[in-house]
C-alpha cells in the first residue's frame, strides 16, 4: 500500500473537521456558561418530581445573576446528600442585607425539601447552595437522548461503534 | 468531504437551525400574546382571611428543639386567570403568598401559604370560599412577633416551548391597599415580654 498525500491529506481534513465541531459547541456551551454565570447553564430534568411542568428529558435553560431569589423560582440547588442536581420550587424565602435562606419543594411532592437537605439544615442558602441558578426558559423531552446514552451503557456502546464504523466505511 | 457523516452532519445542523429559530419565533409570539390578552393586569379579590397559630416541635414543622409558632390561615378567593391560557400554554403555578419583616430595616420575608397547578383554560377560574391553606408556616425565629403580613397571588406560567413567565395579580378595588394579617401570637408570649 502507497502513502498517497492526498489520502492523508483528506483523513486529516475530516479529523479535523470533527475537532472543529466538537470544539464548537463544547465553546458555546462555556460561553453561555460564561454569560449565564453557572457551570450548568442547560440542565436536563432527571425526576419527576416538577411534573406536570417537566417532564423526565426536558431541557432547561439556567440564569444565575441575581443575588436574591423569588419565592416561585424554579432553581437548581446541590445538596451534600444526594450528587445529583435538584430542580425545585423557592416556596419561602428569608433575606436580609447579608443572605438569603430558602425553603424549596417539588411541585409534584407532597412534602417540601427538608428531608433532601443536609443533617440539620432546616434552609438552602442562595450563595452556597443554590449553585445552578433559576430556570428561565423551556424546551421539552430533546434531552431525552443524554438519559438514555447515560443510563443504558450498551446503547452507549453500539451508538458510538456505529459512528466509528460509518466513519471507517466512509473513506473507502 | 461528502461522505455519509458530513452529509449527517450537514443535516443535523440545518435542522437544530429551524428548531432554534422557530422556537424563538414561538416564544416571542406567545409573550406578544399574553400582552394583548391582558395577562399582566389579572384582578384578584382575597379576603375573609382568618389566621390559627399552633406551636410545634417536631422538625417538620421547623422547630430546632424550641417550641416553633406555626400559622396556617383560612380565605376566599376569587380569581379568573383564563386570559394566561393561549396554544403555548401547559400549566399555571398560581400560589399564594404573606410578605413580611423583621427585626431589622433589611430583613424581608416571603411565605406561600397556598398553591394550585392549573392545566385547562376550564379550571381557570378560581372561587374559593373558605379555602385552608396548603402549609403550616414558621419563620426563621421561634415567633412571628405578631407582624404584618401583606398578602399576594402570583402566577407562573409554564409554556410548551419558551421562556417561563411570572406576574402578580391586582386586587379588584384599585383604591384598596393589598389584603393583609396579623400574625397571631401566643397569649402569655406577651406576658414573658
Amino acid at each position: 500500500m502507497q502513502l498517497n498525500i492526498r489520502d492523508i491529506k483528506r483523513n486529516a481534513h475530516q479529523v479535523l473537521g470533527m475537532i472543529l465541531i466538537l470544539s464548537g459547541a463544547f465553546m458555546c456551551y462555556k460561553a453561555l456558561s460564561l454569560i449565564a454565570n453557572t457551570s450548568t447553564p442547560v440542565v436536563v430534568v432527571l425526576s419527576g418530581s416538577m411534573e406536570p411542568a417537566f417532564q423526565r428529558g426536558d431541557i432547561l435553560f439556567m440564569w444565575n445573576r441575581q443575588s436574591r431569589v423569588n419565592v416561585g423560582d424554579i432553581v437548581v440547588y446541590d445538596t451534600k446528600v444526594r450528587n445529583i442536581p435538584i430542580v425545585h420550587r423557592v416556596l419561602r424565602q428569608h433575606a436580609s442585607s447579608r443572605k438569603q435562606l430558602v425553603l424549596t419543594k417539588g411541585d409534584n411532592n407532597p412534602l417540601d425539601d427538608l428531608d433532601l437537605y443536609a443533617y440539620k439544615q432546616m434552609y438552602l442558602d442562595r450563595a452556597k447552595d443554590i449553585t445552578g441558578g433559576v430556570v428561565k426558559a423551556y424546551f421539552p423531552k430533546l434531552g431525552y437522548a443524554t438519559i438514555l446514552l447515560t443510563e443504558n451503557p450498551t446503547l452507549r456502546t453500539v451508538v458510538i461503534g456505529i459512528s466509528l464504523l460509518s466513519q471507517l466505511l466512509s473513506n473507502e | 468531504m461528502h461522505s455519509f457523516v458530513s452529509r449527517v452532519q450537514q443535516r443535523s445542523s440545518t435542522f437544530s437551525t429551524y428548531v432554534i429559530i422557530a422556537s424563538v419565533v414561538v416564544a416571542i409570539v406567545s409573550l406578544a400574546q399574553l400582552y394583548v390578552s391582558g395577562a399582566f393586569g389579572l384582578q384578584s379579590e382575597v379576603g375573609g382571611i382568618r389566621p390559627t397559630l399552633s406551636m410545634r416541635t417536631s422538625r417538620r414543622f421547623g422547630s430546632t428543639g424550641k417550641p416553633k409558632e406555626n400559622v396556617r390561615i383560612v380565605f376566599d378567593l376569587d380569581a379568573d386567570l383564563s386570559p394566561l391560557f393561549n396554544w403555548n400554554t401547559k400549566q399555571v403555578f398560581v400560589y399564594l403568598t404573606a410578605e413580611y419583616g423583621g427585626a431589622r430595616e433589611d430583613i424581608s420575608n416571603e411565605v406561600t401559604f397556598w398553591d394550585k397547578i392549573i392545566t385547562s383554560k376550564a379550571d381557570a377560574k378560581l372561587a374559593l370560599q373558605n379555602e385552608r391553606s396548603k402549609y403550616s408556616i414558621w419563620d426563621v425565629k421561634e415567633s412571628f412577633e405578631g407582624r404584618n403580613a401583606t398578602v399576594h397571588l402570583h402566577w407562573n406560567l409554564q409554556p410548551k416551548v419558551g421562556f417561563l413567565v411570572y406576574g402578580e395579580t391586582v386586587a379588584h378595588d384599585s383604591e384598596s391597599s393589598k389584603p393583609w394579617f396579623i400574625m397571631p401570637r401566643e397569649k402569655n408570649a406577651d406576658k414573658e415580654a
